[in-house]
């Protein structure tokens, strides 16, 4: 496996200053205290009333108090980490580096041979995952596709086909309530070796979205307790559409979202103290004549970043949402258009760890080169949040006095040495061997490069006890989820 | 160290682009009795073709290529002198190359010449802003078989022009192949004024060059 290679930046992006962060957490704990939380769960219900929440068990609406909810979330950790089943798959959590991932969970998929759109199955989910284990932008995989040739059970079995085809941690989106979840935890167990070393060393965390305005899901939120209990990082996203499930001001969005991911945030930090949690926004604006979601408007790029602000400002880490174009076709004007800004941004912004790559038609379309364009976007936007290096070595005064006026810097040792660690776009600057031309269609191109990951590339494979224990929890799973 | 070790390290230290490593063991070889036409072939030669191999496959970049070439070149300068009368470097063909009249681009010139040195060319640069007199003359001097002539200036490409016609006032055209290049020249370009043939960079000038002299490429 490649090394990962993760965006570092130098560069600092902020549109939410010290006064507007605390306008918007004052909001949120104004909402949460007033209006409340739909929560329809027993057991969180349970908990809440518990902890001194103003609980309505009729309409399911849960009022916070403000101590209540700085209480639990003063114990959130800000830093922690999460790993594969591999050296070198670590990533700290610890605001000096984002890690990317993939996007998810798409269901229809372009077939890697036919080219034909069908539904998406577990095959999609594997092939991904190897592509995923060998690109150095992708530190950890979200299965990018429902594995829809199974059943109930098709969100286990995207976790084993990400766990058999790459080494990297693995992120699931799609596990929910609580037999699935501890299903899923038993899978975590045979990666990391035991329970023990899984939360020292998490080789799976869940991402768990609420429902806006101001809901949690129930499957969502009992898998997260469960997550919460047995170490597994869990994080919640809201995805408020603005003017439909959300005030269309950016403030009040962001304000009702934060209390939506706080709730449930808090409600983790209220089963299990201290457990590794994280905070997401990916708000965006309804469409005026049709209430759909528009993927790409400058409004939702705002509050990506104003999303990664407020999180750190409750000293939580964050999840921050890239790319995800909307168009249909890799290679477009448009496609380079909606990756660019969030894809920048976010991590300027300092999102820990930031979704994803490699889906069309708002995450979800599995289009397989894609992954390959999103992939050069993303080592361009590394290399911009690097900076300028005004090091010595980067000053190079040296070789400016030893190639003098009118030479050239081909022949300094110091112009191989640094050529030699840069990063090349190339798909739109293809190098050219000598007696090869590159194709000049840049979607060939990419495909090209991703069949040869495809041919070439093999994940290291777990070892055969692992493997088996995870058929036996499948099938187990099985029997109990699809009957 | 054995002779096939020190033969071993000259070659290596131009696949690695190390010209005073490999002067240093260019002197060793001398030093150590070697046959300086065995180092040249089986040592430099090995290893400048080894340059070739991985620029052409992509894993090598120009800055490997040239500096590798320079070490191929310092050695040779140290190698060659030592050959016996009847001992001579094989060479794929003489060449004089300059930047013509009126025209001070000098980089791209000097980098077709390095890529056809450590291809095996013996190349004479003449320098920048030369008059088309002077590269005949330096073409019959040399016995050279081929002329690459650079212009990058809209306004100094009919100087390539001149070359050719003053190669067949000269009587020499049949002796003596030119091959174009810069930025503005183009194949058509090449074919309006008779020369025999333009290359876009470097790399392809010597694949032209080998053509040109007949050699497989």
């Amino acid at each position: 496996m490649p090394g990962l290679e993760p965006i570092r930046p130098q560069l600092k992006l902020e549109v939410l200053n010290p006064d507007e962060l605390a306008s918007i957490k004052a909001a949120t704990l104004h909402v949460l205290e007033q209006v409340g939380i739909h929560v329809p769960s027993e057991r969180a219900l349970r908990v809440f009333a518990e902890r001194g929440a103003q609980v309505d068990r009729e309409s399911q609406i849960v009022r916070l108090p403000p101590g209540l909810v700085m209480d639990a979330m003063n114990l959130a950790p800000r830093s922690y980490q999460l790993c594969g089943r591999a050296a070198g798959t670590e990533l700290a959590l610890d605001g000096t580096a984002s890690y990317f991932c993939t996007d998810g969970c798409g269901v229809y998929a372009l077939d890697f041979e036919t080219g034909q759109q069908r539904a998406s199955c577990k095959d999609d989910v594997a092939k991904m995952a190897r592509v995923s284990d060998y690109l150095s932008s992708i530190a950890f995989y979200w299965p990018m596709v429902s594995a829809q040739d199974h059943a109930w059970t098709a969100p286990l079995h995207e976790l084993d086909a990400s766990f058999n085809n790459t080494v990297k941690h693995v992120q699931t989106e799609t596990v929910m309530g609580e037999k699935a979840a501890r299903y899923a935890v038993r899978m975590a167990e045979v990666i990391a070796g035991d329970a023990a070393d899984m939360r020292a060393r998490p080789p799976l965390s869940s991402l768990i979205c609420t429902i806006a305005p101001l809901g949690q899901d129930r499957q969502g939120i009992e898998a997260g307790m469960v997550f919460a209990e047995a170490g597994i990082p869990v994080g919640f996203m809201s995805m408020p559409n603005m003017g439909l499930t959300a005030p269309v001001a950016t403030g009040g969005a962001l304000a009702a979202a934060s209390a939506e991911v706080v709730s449930a945030m808090v409600l983790m930090q209220l089963v299990a103290p201290g457990a590794p949690t994280f905070y997401s926004i990916v708000a965006s604006v309804m469409d005026p004549h049709s209430a759909n979601y528009i993927n790409a408007i400058a409004e939702k790029y705002l509050c990506h970043v104003a999303g990664v602000q407020i999180a750190h400002d409750w000293g939580v880490p964050v999840l921050g949402g890239a790319f995800g174009a909307q168009n249909l076709e890799a290679a477009t004007w448009q496609h380079g258009r909606d990756s660019v800004y969030n894809s920048l941004m976010v991590p300027l912004a300092g999102a820990d760890i930031v979704v994803g790559l490699g889906l069309l038609r708002a995450s979800t379309l599995l289009v397989p080169e894609q992954i390959i364009f999103d992939d050069e976007i993303y080592h361009t936007c590394r290399i911009l949040a690097r900076g300028i290096d005004t090091s010595d070595d980067g000053l190079a005064l040296d070789v400016i006095a030893e190639v003098g006026p009118r030479g050239h810097y081909l022949a300094q040792r110091n112009t191989r040495q640094h050529l030699r660690s840069w990063w090349f776009p190339e798909l739109s600057h293809p190098q050219r061997p000598m007696h090869e031309s590159a194709p000049p269609d840049i979607r060939r191109r990419a495909r090209a490069k991703l069949d040869k990951i495809l041919r070439e590339h093999q994940t290291q494979p777990l070892d055969d006890a692992a493997t088996a224990e995870l058929q036996a929890i499948l099938e187990a799973a099985e029997r109990e989820l699809d009957a | 160290m054995s002779k096939e070790e020190i033969i071993t390290r000259l070659a290596q230290s131009v696949i690695d682009g190390e010209p005073e490593d490999a002067v240093e063991l260019a002197k060793q070889a001398l030093d150590e009795g070697l046959d300086p036409l065995v180092c040249i072939n089986q040592g430099l030669t090995a290893g400048i073709n080894r340059v070739g191999e991985l620029f052409a496959s992509g894993e090598y970049f120009l800055p490997d290529l040239i500096i590798g070439g320079e070490a191929m070149k310092a050695a040779l300068a140290v190698l060659e002198p030592a050959l016996a009368g009847d001992q001579e470097r094989q060479i794929l063909g003489r060449v004089v190359l300059g930047t013509v009249r009126g025209d001070l681009h000098e980089i791209g010139k000097t980098l077709v010449g390095t890529m056809l040195t450590a291809n095996g060319f013996l190349v004479t640069d003449i320098g920048i802003d030369k008059p088309a007199a002077d590269f005949v003359s330096a073409a019959r001097e040399a016995n050279a078989t081929l002329i690459g002539a650079s212009a990058l200036l809209t306004t100094t490409m009919p100087e390539q022009q001149k070359i050719v016609e003053e190669l067949k006032e000269a009587g020499l055209r049949d002796q003596v192949r030119v091959m174009i290049g810069g930025a503005p020249i183009t194949q058509g370009w090449a074919d309006k004024i008779g020369a025999d043939g333009y290359a876009e960079d470097a790399i392809s000038a010597v694949a032209l060059a080998k053509q040109l002299v007949g050699v497989p490429v």
